[in-house]
């Protein structure tokens, strides 16, 4: 599904070079949930990023579901992202002044999708994550549990194969963690390819494989 | 769908945004009164005089303390105006000459039809020192005042007033007044007056007012000569003062008295203009900065960087779009209530310019912050927060 070979990352200021991921090789196959560790600042979000095509590598090739994306331009790589993949974030990142249904709704925007039909497949999402009772409340009236919960909803509206979560049960207590740990894993039951960065030990235990790194090189 | 998720975000940060909107829309009401006052302008500036001005001087006389046989003293100088080789032509009128700071106007009626139109006072001449065309029937002459009426000739706004798609000649304005010709347009104050409804009543010869002459001089005649005339009225009546105004330089006064205001209408409201568009300027470059979060999601979920541009371009011309609608609805009284006595066209022809200004600054003023949205990196926004 997703297919990283010879990944090199490096981040050049004027003064500094850093070698933020080294010659990283990694197969993540079709219905796999991965998780990512390492201590802070190893490069485990800057693999997710390059997964998820946000970030360019500085060397080495991506393929995503077997097409090479090096060559891929702005509008290319985005269409990859709203089709193939969902994102998870840390900070949910949900637009506060949009309702809850309205954030859901984004991904499907940016396919030109009309209005109902958008709008029951961002109900089905919610569903899908135990939100359909919010739908109408803004961001700031919800948990961290339930933002997150929104921001899979995201994730998920748009059926995409692939879920990048950087780190999702970061900002929660262990019992919401755990409750967006098993959405996650009912994704990953009902076929989707999930990589997840996190520092949780017990969170990990829970996925297929762990990969680990340190100082931006796969140790595992 | 864009627009309705636009409209949506605009809507719900509607307090935040309220400023803003008032800014545009105060923006869009001067636009619209500037525009208005240029629209006016320019469809005057558009008709044509209706005369010719170019080597025509008034020569005002004041007869001071004199009050003997003044017709008879004006009648002469008439007479040798005439007789100078430099003079064309000479005519005797009103002191409401071309371009002149005076007006006279009289309600004038017929078959119940009433028209407030602009009155001058002219000899037989008159046409002929102003190279005036006569559009139908004739300039009138001493001879038309035979009899219980007397002849006018009306402008071709009076006749419309007047008359409609009747034939004006040989009507009878009021008790006396004879329609014997019809001129186009007139347009005394210059090019920027309003086309109105005037006529013109032959002066009677034993008149002691009605003191302008109009003399169209030769080619090349210059100050010299008017030092003459000068002289020569003095001598001719004693006491009187002579002031000879040439109509090129009376033009310009008159358009300087409707450019002025214009101009300074203008600068006011370009520094009110820039002042809101740096405002804005300054409001977007905030606001992307404040919202690079968004932009990484966005990003993530499928947006391109020219999709961001254009979202942020969108956003404001949502804002401008309801500060607009607003502006409209006061905006559109002037034609419903006829306010100025104006045509519907000018206005909406004032109202389109207002909203093309105003999304042309709004697109000017996003057009920057909304390129340096689209350049930012989605996977550095994305962990800023």
């Amino acid at each position: 599904m997703i297919h990283l070979q010879n990944i090199e990352k490096v981040y050049r200021t004027s003064t500094i070079e850093t070698l933020a991921l080294n010659n990283i090789n990694l197969n993540i196959r079709k219905g796999e949930f991965v998780s990512i560790m390492g201590p802070s600042g190893c490069g485990k979000s800057t693999l997710l990023n390059v997964m998820g095509l946000l970030d360019e590598p500085s060397k080495g090739t991506v393929e995503i579901d077997g097409q090479a994306v090096t060559q891929y331009r702005d509008k290319e790589l985005a269409q990859l992202r709203n089709q193939k993949i969902g994102f998870i974030f840390q900070s949910f990142h949900l637009i506060n002044d949009l309702s809850v249904l309205d954030n859901v709704e984004i991904p499907l925007l940016y396919r030109s999708a009309n209005g109902r039909p958008r709008q029951e497949y961002a109900k089905d999402a919610l569903m899908k994550v135990g939100l359909s009772n919010r739908m109408k409340h803004f961001p700031k009236q919800l948990s961290g549990g339930q933002k997150q919960r929104v921001a899979i909803a995201r994730a998920i509206v748009g059926n995409p194969d692939i879920i990048l979560a950087d780190e999702p049960t970061g900002n929660l207590d262990s019992a919401m963690g755990n409750e967006i740990m098993n959405i996650l894993q009912q994704l990953n039951n009902d076929g989707a390819t999930i990589v997840m960065v996190t520092h949780d030990e017990q969170m990990a235990k829970r996925t297929h494989r762990l990969v680990r790194l340190f100082d931006g090189t796969q140790v595992l | 769908m864009m627009l309705q998720h636009l409209f949506k975000l605009i809507w719900n940060k509607k307090k935040t945004h309220m400023l803003l909107i008032v800014e545009i829309w105060a923006s869009f009401m001067v636009l619209f009164g500037l525009a208005t006052l240029i629209v006016v302008n320019v469809g005057n500036y558009r008709e044509p005089l209706g005369f010719s001005y170019e080597r025509v001087w008034a020569i005002g006389l004041n007869t001071n303390q004199d009050t003997t046989e003044l017709a008879d003293k004006v009648q002469r100088i008439v007479q040798r105006l005439n007789t100078y080789p430099e003079v064309e032509s000479v005519s005797r009128m009103s002191s409401n000459f071309p371009f002149s700071a005076n007006q006279m106007n009289n309600g004038i009626e017929y078959n119940k039809r009433h028209v407030l139109a602009d009155h001058y006072v002219t000899d037989e001449n008159f046409a002929k020192t102003l190279e005036m065309p006569v559009v139908a029937g004739k300039w009138y002459r001493h001879t038309d005042s035979v009899g219980k009426y007397w002849p006018i000739v009306i402008n071709q706004k009076a006749k419309e007033g007047l008359f409609g798609d009747e034939n004006a000649l040989g009507k009878v304005v009021g008790e006396r007044l004879k329609v014997v010709g019809v001129v186009d347009n007139f347009k005394a104050k210059g090019e920027f007056m309003s086309n109105k409804p005037a006529y013109f009543e032959l002066v009677n010869a034993k008149d002691s007012w009605n003191n302008t002459m109009l003399i169209r001089v030769k080619p090349g005649t210059d100050a010299v000569f008017e030092a003459k005339v000068v002289k020569d009225i003095a001598t001719m009546v004693k006491g009187w003062s002579v002031e000879v105004d040439y109509q090129t330089d009376s033009r310009k006064n008159q358009h300087n008295l409707v450019l002025v205001p214009v101009i300074i209408a203008s600068i006011i409201s370009g520094f009110l203009l820039i002042n809101v568009s740096l405002g804005l300027f300054g409001v977007l470059n905030l606001s992307i900065a404040k919202r690079r979060g968004e932009i990484g999601l966005r990003r993530a979920i499928g947006a391109t960087g020219s999709g961001i541009a254009s979202q942020f371009i969108g956003e404001i011309w949502v804002l401008a779009t309801l500060a607009m609608l607003i502006g409209l609805l006061f905006a559109a009284q002037f034609p419903i209530l006829n306010v100025f006595d104006l045509q519907a066209g000018v206005y909406i022809t004032a109202i389109l310019i207002a909203i093309a200004v105003i999304y042309g600054i709004v697109t000017l003023c996003a057009l920057f912050p909304s390129r340096q949205a689209a350049l930012i990196q989605p996977a550095v926004a994305l962990h800023e927060e």
